[in-house]
């Protein structure tokens, strides 16, 4: 067990390294010079000169990249250009929030996905089932954005139940998480669904009914156990999926996280915190993925060979 | 029994906000939204600043504060008085004051500010005063290199807010950002641009100036005020109770706001014009003619009455109406003509092509459009576009977020056409954004005119007395308009709002929202 | 052929008829939208803005007076195209990636499938951002970044493909035969793997769709006065309480076309009975 959470931890070095390259890269793709990319305009020679010296801008690319690299690592991810503050402060402030976000939308899709899927799964075809694939059906068709002005509409402005915006309390995560988290629910609730019907089909579920083992604790205890495989297995890979819909959600419901950071250094053209954060959300995405991983093969030994 | 995971959550989110009411704060907070204009304000420092926002006058105090009746009135300066030739000035101080690092005021504070505008953008508030003397502790004396008639009225801007001279040196490049140290009533405790400030309140204040009825630490002891750029989520804001006043109200809004029973809405003279500056130094915008053109091309009144529901008024020229200087020769006034713009593009050369643009020698009259963020700058903006269309001129929008397009407009000459806005109650602002000592930002014209330099030279430093000095801003003024560097669009007034939470007192005094009135906003 | 008549199936149900009558619907808005659009998408009237639907305007005006229906029947043009051009770039050239990266095998399969998997796991969004801050907000942009962001998806599909039908008697045959590696990837097992891609594409495309009009929130795809779904509603925000309409619509425009698209994608996989070999893991 501990030698493939090793080997597939160091599976994600060449990754890491790739996708630092190409972040690396977009101050120097996008049209400008690099310098201009990475300072105010009104800076004086004396810091654009500093700023040199400090980057390595005048060495080869390979070299600048090592530089760069190098520093990310212990923690300096340069300075923002607007807020002239160190990236990295930026990003300690924002990535609780994100976190936040991220995880009870995990969590809520997970549990209220698996608890529709197994719901219909169990009373196959009739009109809850129908519903609740209609329901998947629409959550994962729906722009997160529209759903999100929505909610907006509905639960803040017409109801007052819950903030319009912002991070400044507790409840202000509920529509965000629902935003988000009901796009994850459809994708769970339709896996959780196939998975236990067909685990249904399977030999030892017959045996059990033949034994006469009530047929709500066979679904619960047996079929669902089994049927979480493959829930774990989608979840693991979409988990940049659940990234990516908190950089919109965060959006349009004005909360700080890395998401809003990204978003805001974009147009306001500050490279290094958009480097910074993208590198933090690529970390972000392969540690949920190893994750991920980590739990299949916790629960199925097949992965573990598959791998060594 | 079996509780389903969704409906513990849902019972879980309606608890947890009720324990939430039940904490309300008692506390002597309060949270208001920055005026649109101010959006995006990259920092704090006064003196080297280009862009201010509304929350500069609480942390920086000035020497004078002036009234809407064009009064001035002292706030860190008691009295002040100037030589019959205008070539001396002498400015008695307040005792007692002291920074919020603990530093005091006093005249040796004044002899290290006054050169410090030197080599900054804002040299020109200054550039009259040849040496600062500190006569004693609480008397400084002007020897002035000419007569500056307009002295007290830059130093009651917020460009002149003083800072503390420790702080200022000590912090370098990152003053403004991470500390902003005045002797205002308001300490700053976080800025995040674009985001939100918060000010703490300044316990040791006792030096009001007579425009405030509180002499004392203001009401308010802790002040959000947050930057939002999008109109609709201010309005939400205010009206879920989220901020309890609106600095700047959307007009799209107003007529909710007016007849909702908790919210008061009062308004005060506009202090700025919206404007699309043209940049002269590259095609087709090098010929007067296509300038002309552009600036007639725009439809002032349906602007006013539909993008902004009638508040407010049409701009035919550069200043603000309540300025002697805005009244120009009628004939040079720039209003709605798509007739004459038609037939100038015609004259030039320009060929009305079948898409509906115009092209000369093969290539099509495709201009670049620039605005910043924010919901009013972007339909006006889209509404222009559509209004050049009509005349054969097809222009791109490119949306720039606030706290960067200056940056953008000093990078260089890409942009042609710009929709931007500027708030400033003097005449000097045609001198700021059209002399060509700043070509860029803030020329965002890029002109650089000869007979436009001498008229400004004239009217900055040759005028004596104020009335010379109207005469000769008008002049420049007039000039400015012949040579269609610019098209005016629209000038707001000042529209605030505020819930029952706070507070506001009935007249306010000055020319806008600042610390003199916020001192007496109280928290109910 | 297998396809035309799993075609034929798919349209005959009920479940496939009707998301596949709408898709046309939608289709000929986009190609015909000069003819069918009552008004033109650019003329504002500003005295008329916010108007709430009725009889000159079926789906009401936007703030600056423009007819609402028009708008988003272009928009229909500008969304579809974007998609369809995206993902058909997308799909050609993850095919070619992945047939020759399942045939040829060795480094070359390994460079690929480390530069799939390392895209594989990103969220499309991200992926659609860096690339636009690269190249800059506008159509092209957004058509570049979702070719890119799909990518992955159908060379890892085709690869799996390839790799499966590889090793079948006929293709050893005709190798054995003397047919050259392209020829046998392009003439013998393209054909058969291309029906899985085909329909992957078609719910990308769905997919697709959505990507676009979330950069078209952001500002970051068509600039005004070019409608687009998403763009439409983000400035539609800001009449929230005024005119709800200008949000309504669009929403639905997406949610109508991405759905049909999903349903008919449905209809075609059990027709075409490949349920299997779309688990491309």
């Amino acid at each position: 067990m501990t030698s493939f959470f090793i080997k597939r931890l160091l599976l994600l070095i060449p990754v890491f390294l790739a996708v630092s390259m190409v972040i690396f890269a977009i101050v120097h793709l996008v049209p400008g010079d690099p310098i201009d990319n990475l300072l105010s305009v009104n800076s004086s020679p004396e810091q654009k000169a500093e700023l040199v010296a400090r980057y390595g801008l005048d060495k080869p690319l390979w070299q600048q990249y090592a530089i760069w690299l190098g520093k990310a690592v212990q923690g300096d991810l340069g300075d923002a250009i607007i807020l002239k503050r160190p990236v990295a402060d930026l990003i300690a402030m924002n990535l609780p929030h994100s976190l936040a976000l991220g995880g009870f939308a995990l969590i809520f899709s997970t549990v209220v996905g698996i608890a529709a899927g197994a719901f219909s799964a169990i009373n196959k075809n009739g009109w809850i089932d129908r519903i609740t694939m209609t329901m998947i059906l629409l959550g994962s068709t729906v722009p997160s954005f529209w759903l999100g002005l929505l909610m907006i509409m509905l639960f803040a402005v017409q109801l007052g139940w819950f903030p319009v915006s912002g991070a400044r309390s507790w409840d202000a995560l509920v529509l965000p998480v629902l935003t988000i988290g009901l796009g994850g629910v459809a994708l769970v609730a339709r896996v959780t669904r196939v998975a236990m019907i067909e685990t249904e089909r399977r030999d030892f579920v017959m045996m059990l009914h033949a034994k006469g083992v009530p047929p709500r604790q066979i679904a619960l205890r047996h079929v669902l156990r089994h049927a979480l495989q493959p829930v774990i297995t989608i979840l693991s890979l979409r988990i940049g999926w659940i990234l990516g819909g908190a950089v919109t959600v965060e959006f349009v419901f004005a909360r700080p996280g890395l998401g809003s950071l990204l978003i805001t250094a974009l147009n306001q053209r500050d490279y290094p915190v958009v480097q910074g954060s993208l590198l933090m959300l690529a970390i972000a995405v392969m540690l949920g993925t190893l994750l991920g991983d980590v739990l299949q093969a916790v629960m199925d030994p097949r992965v573990r060979e598959r791998i060594t | 029994m079996r509780y389903t995971i969704t409906s513990l959550l849902l019972a879980g989110s309606i608890l947890v906000p009720a324990s939430f009411v039940a904490f309300a704060a008692s506390a002597q907070e309060a949270t208001f939204v920055m005026p649109t204009v101010d959006v995006g304000a990259p920092s704090y420092d006064p003196i080297r600043g280009s862009k201010l926002n509304a929350a500069t006058t609480l942390i920086y105090d000035r020497m004078v504060i002036q009234d809407a009746d064009q009064s001035f009135h002292g706030q860190l300066a008691t009295e002040w008085s100037s030589t019959e030739d205008g070539m001396s000035w002498t400015f008695k101080l307040r005792p007692g004051v002291t920074f919020h690092d603990g530093e005091p005021f006093n005249a040796a504070t004044i002899a290290w500010w006054v050169p410090k505008f030197a080599g900054t953008e804002n040299e020109f508030m200054t550039s009259a005063i040849a040496s600062v003397e500190a006569v004693d502790d609480l008397t400084v004396k002007f020897t002035m290199k000419n007569p500056d008639p307009n002295l007290l009225s830059n130093m009651a801007s917020s460009f002149m807010g003083i800072p503390s001279p420790k702080a200022y040196d000590a912090a370098g490049d990152s003053y403004g950002i991470t500390t902003a140290v005045g002797s205002g009533p308001f300490k700053l405790e976080s800025f995040t641009v674009g985001q939100e400030t918060v000010l703490v309140a300044n316990e040791a204040y006792a030096w009001a100036s007579d425009l405030s009825v509180n002499q004392g630490p203001p009401l308010i002891k802790k002040l959000t005020i947050r930057e939002i750029a999008e109109d609709s989520t201010a309005f939400l804001e205010l009206s879920t109770g989220g901020v309890d006043m609106l600095m700047s109200v959307p007009t799209d809004f107003l007529p909710r706001l007016e007849a909702a029973e908790n919210v008061t809405v009062g308004q005060l003279p506009g202090t700025g014009i919206f404007y699309m500056p043209i940049n002269t130094s590259v095609t087709p915008f090098d010929d007067i003619k296509v300038r002309e053109a552009a600036a007639l091309a725009i439809n002032q009144k349906e602007i006013l009455e539909n993008i902004f529901g009638g508040i407010g008024a049409e701009a035919h020229n550069f200043l603000i109406g309540s300025l002697l200087e805005s009244k120009v020769d009628p004939a040079l006034n720039i209003s709605y003509n798509p007739d004459r713009a038609n037939m100038l593009l015609d004259e030039a050369g320009w060929v009305m092509g079948s898409d509906g643009v115009r092209a000369k020698d093969g290539v099509a009259l495709q201009v670049a459009l620039w605005t910043q963020n924010g919901t009013e700058f972007k339909r006006v903006t889209e509404v222009i576009q559509a209004e050049l269309k009509a005349v054969g001129i097809g222009a791109d929008i490119t949306i720039f977020d606030s706290a960067t397009i200056n940056d953008q407009y000093r990078k260089g000459t890409e942009h042609q056409l710009a929709v931007r806005n500027y708030s400033w109650a003097n005449s000097d602002i045609i001198d700021w954004f059209f002399s060509g000592q700043r070509l860029g930002y803030p020329n965002v014209s890029m002109w650089n005119d000869p007979k436009a330099e001498a008229l400004n030279a004239v009217a900055m430093k040759e005028s004596r007395t104020w009335e010379e000095r109207v005469a000769n801003f008008t002049a420049y003024h007039e000039y400015v308009l012949s040579q269609f560097v610019f098209a005016p669009i629209y000038e707001p007034v000042q529209v605030y709002a505020y819930d029952n939470k706070i507070t506001v007192p009935e007249t306010i005094r000055g020319t806008r929202l600042q610390s003199q009135t916020i001192v007496d906003i109280a928290v109910n | 052929m297998v396809a035309l008549t799993a075609l034929r199936t798919a349209v005959g149900s009920p479940r496939g008829a009707i998301p596949a009558g709408i898709l046309v619907f939608i289709v000929a808005c986009a190609v015909f939208a000069p003819i069918i659009a009552p008004y033109a998408y650019d003329i504002q009237n500003l005295p008329g803005s916010n108007e709430a639907p009725n009889a000159a305007h079926w789906m009401g005006t936007d703030e600056f007076g423009r007819d609402l229906m028009s708008r988003i029947i272009y928009g229909a043009r500008t969304s579809l195209s974007v998609a369809v051009t995206a993902i058909s770039i997308s799909v050609v050239a993850g095919m070619t990636l992945g047939a020759m990266a399942g045939y040829f095998g060795g480094a070359f399969d390994r460079a690929v499938t480390a530069v799939v998997d390392l895209t594989w796991s990103f969220p499309e969004i991200l992926i659609a951002l860096i690339l636009i801050a690269i190249i800059g907000p506008g159509l092209q942009g957004t058509m570049i970044a979702i070719s890119i962001a799909y990518l992955a998806q159908f060379t890892r599909l085709t690869r799996a493909q390839i790799m499966a039908l590889k090793n079948e008697t006929y293709v050893e045959a005709t190798a054995n035969l003397g047919a050259g590696n392209f020829h046998i990837i392009f003439r013998h097992l393209l054909p058969n793997a291309i029906t899985p891609v085909i329909v992957a594409g078609m719910l990308a495309t769905g997919d697709a769709i959505i990507l676009e009009a979330t950069l078209g929130f952001f500002g970051l795809g068509a600039q005004p006065p070019t409608p687009s779904w998403g763009a439409m509603m983000s400035s539609g925000t800001a009449q929230i309480f005024i005119a709800p309409w200008i949000i309504i619509f669009p929403g639905l425009a997406i949610a109508i076309t991405v759905i049909s698209i999903n349903l008919f994608g449905d209809a075609l996989i059990e027709a075409l009975d490949i349920r299997n070999r779309l688990r491309s893991v």
